[in-house]
Parts: structure tokens; sequence; C-alpha cells
């Protein structure tokens, strides 16, 4: 089990890396120079190529890509004199438009984002397996005919058209909810659900659609299941019977589950676009746009860490939940 | 005569879907002592899985009996959700014909017996329960039961895990085994070591056994008993011989024919011989007119006339061989011909 894991985290960072350069590989081979951003206007060439030297991004790749691996063991320090920045290791970068390095940029956007995440995995997961159970339990019947059609809504209706709605709707239209903004939860626990309540619902809703599918399909699967008549037949009540049909249904819901959180984790672009929250993806859409190498490094970086951690555990825990997936 | 462990009479059981009702069990009657096995056997669609999940309470959703069913003196149609969690595992058990979709994937083979020891004696602790899970595999014949009551059920061999599930049925010594096909997916020299598995625990523990099948040659091989079935009814009942060498319904004398015999080349002195299929398909039970069900595709109903197509037969007495018990057929032929071109 350990040399397992060990031997998983050790191509982690294999991966890591990898992505890494493909990340700066691109963004060179597509983008416009970061320095021109910066140099403001008017930008004559010689400050153009001064501005560049000092934020490094005038190297080749390869340059780029071996002082991005040795900034994360010893830090990196841009410039010289008056003008000079140092970024410590474990350095991910440093972001000249924001004046900071990235490892704080990234903690500074985590609790909303996190929020955001914990709160919509939560929602998605109570939404889209009660109604996923209830409509197996009850087939053909009125929740199951209702939730085939939100899911079938979720899955084809895109995120930014969901979160406009819900926006207009309860935002403009029912003046229920806040439409933007974020309050920190240490600040106002009430108040920081309140600003949530939208973003929640817009991700749940395109989340909860697999969800309902999954179980929908799983119990289904598993109450007809000869094994579940069997241990009727052993003489099990039907509360027991559930129970256990439960278990085969949790298999497949971890396995998403588990995507689906990390994937959140690393920032959801549209939603916090849509109710101007500055989480992750936010952070990233700016990094784009502005052209930022070290944004866009960093917050990719740090969601392929995610997702490779995430996939890692929901790996570590299936074989718990069924045993044919255990190794000899 | 002592109480019959199992009981039925006029046992109906229909489906409703759609607002349509379908009979497919029709006014069956069973009696089997314990000690004994009885054979149900028919084609596909004949009832016989049906009957014997009428017979625990385990019909599918839709479905319902009516009549009567005892099993141990214990009223099954009438018993309350206790009384019948209470009988199933415990007086009456059941062998599924899927040994891999019978046993749960997440339980390993000892938590499966164990579960049906606690299930009807709370009082056994975890540990004493793994324990007789390890007696029981011993006696099924697995080896190294200490190991493999920590096995899975994909581990297991097909036999194995038929084998298993007969320790899991039988752990609780039930009055009553339903055996549901128990060797179809099975091979053929797995099948004889299970079914003579089954006779013997069924000697040491007395119990009955209703052995539901479509295979002539594990019916004879194991059953004392047969009761043939054809669309939910009762073709014919009798013991084991009068069924083979004399049977009076047409449907079981098509049946015996159609019996694949290895020794078949010897019988007819080397000559190539043919397997004699009944030929068409069970009549829909839904469009089922009055008369006799097997009559569309009786060779003899056109001997008989009219009224096969219009009275359905109902079981009358047939002779007996020496020795047999009560010889029953529901046909409109007082006789089959000697010479049968039963089939058309």
């Amino acid at each position: 089990m350990i040399v397992y894991i060990a031997r998983r985290i050790f191509t982690a960072v294999f991966m890591l890396l990898a992505i890494a350069f493909v990340t700066i590989s691109l963004f060179f081979g597509a983008s416009k120079d970061p320095a021109r951003a910066m140099c403001g206007k008017p930008c004559p060439p010689e400050t153009r190529a001064k501005v560049s030297a000092y934020m490094q991004t005038d190297q080749s790749v390869v340059w780029q890509y071996t002082e991005f691996v040795k900034g994360l063991f010893v830090g990196r320090t841009y410039g010289e004199g008056a003008q000079q920045v140092h970024c410590h290791a474990p350095c991910f970068g440093y972001s000249f438009p924001n004046r900071s390095d990235v490892t704080t940029l990234i903690a500074e956007r985590l609790p909303v984002t996190l929020s955001l995440a914990l709160g919509a995995a939560v929602l998605c997961l109570v939404v889209g397996i009660g109604l996923g159970a209830l409509s197996a339990i009850r087939k053909g019947g009125a929740v199951d005919r209702f939730s085939t059609g939100f899911a079938m809504f979720g899955l084809s209706v895109p995120t930014f058209l969901v979160g406009l709605l819900v926006v207009q709707v309860f935002g403009f239209m029912l003046n229920a909810l806040p439409y933007s903004g974020f309050v920190s939860f240490s600040e106002s626990p009430t108040d920081w659900a309140w600003h949530l309540i939208g973003p929640w619902m817009v991700l749940s809703f395109i989340l909860a659609a697999g969800y309902i599918r999954v179980t929908r399909t799983q119990l289904l699967n598993e109450l007809s299941a000869d094994h579940l008549v069997a241990m009727t037949a052993r003489g099990a009540s039907t509360r027991q019977v559930n129970r256990h049909a439960v278990r085969g249904v949790m298999v497949p819901v971890v396995a998403m589950f588990a995507l689906d959180v990390t994937a959140l984790l690393g920032g959801s672009v549209i939603a916090e676009r849509v109710f101007s929250l500055h989480g992750l993806g936010d952070l990233l859409l700016s990094g784009v746009n502005e052209s930022d190498l070290s944004i866009v490094v960093g917050v990719t970086l740090f969601s392929a860490f995610l997702i490779i951690v995430g996939n890692l555990i929901a790996d570590l825990l299936m074989p718990l939940l069924d045993p044919r997936i255990r190794r000899a | 005569m002592p109480d019959p462990v199992l009981q039925v009479e006029d046992l109906c059981v229909s489906f409703t879907s759609g607002g349509v009702t379908a009979d497919v069990v029709r006014d069956l009657s069973m009696r089997l002592d314990g000690g004994r096995t009885l054979a149900v056997v028919g084609e596909s669609g004949s009832g016989k899985t049906i009957t014997g999940r009428a017979i625990m309470r385990l019909l599918p959703r839709g479905a319902s009996a009516r009549g009567r069913i005892v099993v141990a003196g214990r009223e099954m149609l009438s018993a309350d959700e206790r009384e019948l969690r209470r009988a199933r595992g415990s007086d009456v058990a059941m062998v599924f014909q899927d040994s891999m979709s019978a046993l749960s994937p997440y339980l390993d083979i000892g938590a499966h017996i164990a579960q049906a020891v606690r299930l009807h004696d709370p009082s056994v602790t975890r540990r004493a329960a793994r324990a007789r899970a390890v007696e029981m595999l011993d006696r099924v014949g697995i080896p190294g039961p200490a190991d493999a009551v920590r096995r899975f059920p994909h581990e297991f061999s097909g036999g194995m895990r038929q084998r298993a599930v007969i320790a899991m049925a039988l752990v609780n010594r039930p009055a009553l085994l339903i055996a549901d096909e128990p060797t179809t997916a099975l091979d053929v020299t797995v099948q004889a070591q299970i079914l003579a598995l089954l006779r013997e625990l069924q000697q040491e523990y007395g119990m009955a056994m209703l052995l539901i099948s479509h295979d002539f040659g594990v019916v004879g091989s194991a059953a004392d008993d047969v009761l043939v079935l054809y669309a939910g009814r009762q073709a014919e009942y009798g013991s084991l011989r009068d069924i083979f060498d004399h049977p009076a319904h047409p449907y079981t004398a098509g049946l015996r024919a159609a019996t694949p015999r290895l020794d078949a080349r010897l019988d007819t002195g080397g000559e190539r011989t043919r397997l004699r299929a009944i030929p068409g398909a069970p009549t829909s039970l839904r469009d089922a007119g009055p008369g006799c069900a097997f009559a569309p595709r009786c060779g003899l109903a056109d001997q008989v006339g009219e009224r096969c197509v219009v009275e359905a037969p109902l079981p009358t007495v047939r002779p007996t061989s020496e020795g047999g018990g009560l010889h029953l057929a529901a046909c409109h032929l007082d006789r089959l011909p000697a010479t049968q071109e039963v089939a058309r």
C-alpha cells in the first residue's frame, strides 16, 4: 500500500513537471509578448526590450523552464538594484502586473474558490443522489419524470446561461439574492452563505445532472440484482437489502465526485465571472488576458496537482468500496 | 401420512402491466414430503421459476399470487413481512441458477453465510457465525475452507461458487430447498458433482427439495417425482418412472424425445439420429384461448378434434407402474398411441 502510494506520488511529480513544460511552451507559442502589456504607452522598442529582459521573458522556452524548476527549489530573483524582486522558494513565478508572487496570489484567491467548490459539491451530492435515488425507487413516477428532465437540462445547458438566468431571476427580478461579491466566512458566516447561494445553485445544477443519472441507473441495476433477491431469500428485511444496494451506488459516485470536486477546486471560470467572485478561475482568466505567464503556469499546475491528488484519493477509496478492484 | 413440507393448492400467479393481467401460473397444486425431491420441468416461460419464487414470496413487482402455499406448517401467502423473514432462509431456502449474480460482489463468501446465520439467530456472535461458515464450506467440499471464507465471489470458480451458494442456503437446515436450475450454468462434470452433493445433503438433513429444471438428464438423476409445466399449467405429474417410461401427456413425450442422449447412436445401430424438437413456440399467455394450451403444437390434437381447441383438459388420474404414486395428466386423450408421432 505505502509502496503503491509512493509510486503514485513519484509519477505525479514527473507529470506536474511535464505539464509545466507544456504550459510554458504553449504560452510562448501562442501568446503575445508579456512585456508589451507592462511597458505602457507609448512603448518604444528599446523600453520594451528592457522590460522583457527584466521580466526574463526574452529567453528561450527551455531557459524559462529550467529557471522555473530551479525557482521551485531555490527561489528566483528578477532584475537588479532598486528594481530587484525576489520570489522565495518554492517559487511558482512572479506576477508583474500584480506585483506579487504567484503563491501569494493563489493563497489569496483560494478561500473564495474553496467556499464555492465545497458548497456546490455538497449541494450537488444531496440533490443528485437524492433525486436519483427517489426516481429509481419510484421509477416512472412524477419525481422520476421531473428529475430525468432536470438532468437532461442540466447536462445540455451551458453554465453561463444558467448563471445569467439565476442572476436575472433571483438577483434582479425577485431581488432575493445578492448577485455579486464575496464575504469571508470568518467575517460573517451567514453573509458568506448568503452571497454564495447563487453560484452554488448554478454549479450544483450543472453537476447534479451527472449524479442523478448515475445514481438512478446504478440503483435500478442494484435493486433488480439477483444478489439482493438472494439476500431477501436469506431472510433480510427490505431495509437491510436497501442499505446493501447503496453500496453498489457508492462506487461510481465516489469516482465521479473525486474528479468533480478537484475540478471545482481548480477554479470555476464561468461561475466566478458571472457572479464577480475573485477566485482561482478569475485569476487564471486575468492571467491569460494580461499575458501573465507566471499566473497561467501557477494556476494550471495547482489545478493539475489537485486533480492528481483527487484521482489518487479516489483510487485508494475504490478498493475499500468494491473488493473486485482490490489488487492481489 | 405426515404433514408435507410443502403443500401448494390452486396456485395462480398473475402479472399486471399496462392494465392487462396475464396468468403465468394457473391452478397449480403439489405436495412434497421431507427427504423427497420434486422436479418442476418445463421450457422457458412455462412458469417454473415464478412458481419457486411464489413459494418464497419473492415475486417481482407487478406479480401477485392467489391460492394456498404451506411451507413447514406456515401459510406463506397470508404471512406478514415478519413471518416471511423468519421463514425465508430458515424454513425454506433457495439456490439460484447464476451463482455469480446471486452473491453480492461486495461481501466475502464468509459474510454471506454468516449473514444467513445471524439473520435468524442474532444471539450468535460474529465470530461464531464465521466459524459456522467455515464448517459449512468444509461440508460442501470446498478445499481450504478457513481461507476460502475470506475470498470474494469473483475469486471462485463457477463450481466453487455454486457450492458456496448451497452452503449459504443450507446453513440453517431448511425443511425445504428450492433449487432453481442449480446446475444450468455449470459444465457437465461439475453438474454431476453438484447434483451428488445436493442429494447427499438432502439425505443428511432430511429436507425436501423442489428442483426446477428444463434438463431431463438432471431430472432423471435427481428427482423422485416430476411435475411437467406447460404455459403455467400442470401438464403431467407422476413418479420419475411413470413420467419417463409411461408419459401420458404428448408434451411430456415430446420433451423426452427432445432430450439429447449420449448413447443415441448405439440405440439406432450406428445410424445418425436427429434430435426431435417440438415444433413451434409456447403460445403467448395473453392470447391463450379456452382450449388446451398445447393444442397448437400437439401432433395428436387432430385425433381428438374440436375438443382440444374449445375445452382445457383437467388433470385426471392415469395408470401407474408398480410402486408408483399418483400419476396425473391433463390431456383429452386417455392414452398415448404406442408408436408416437406426438409432435407435428
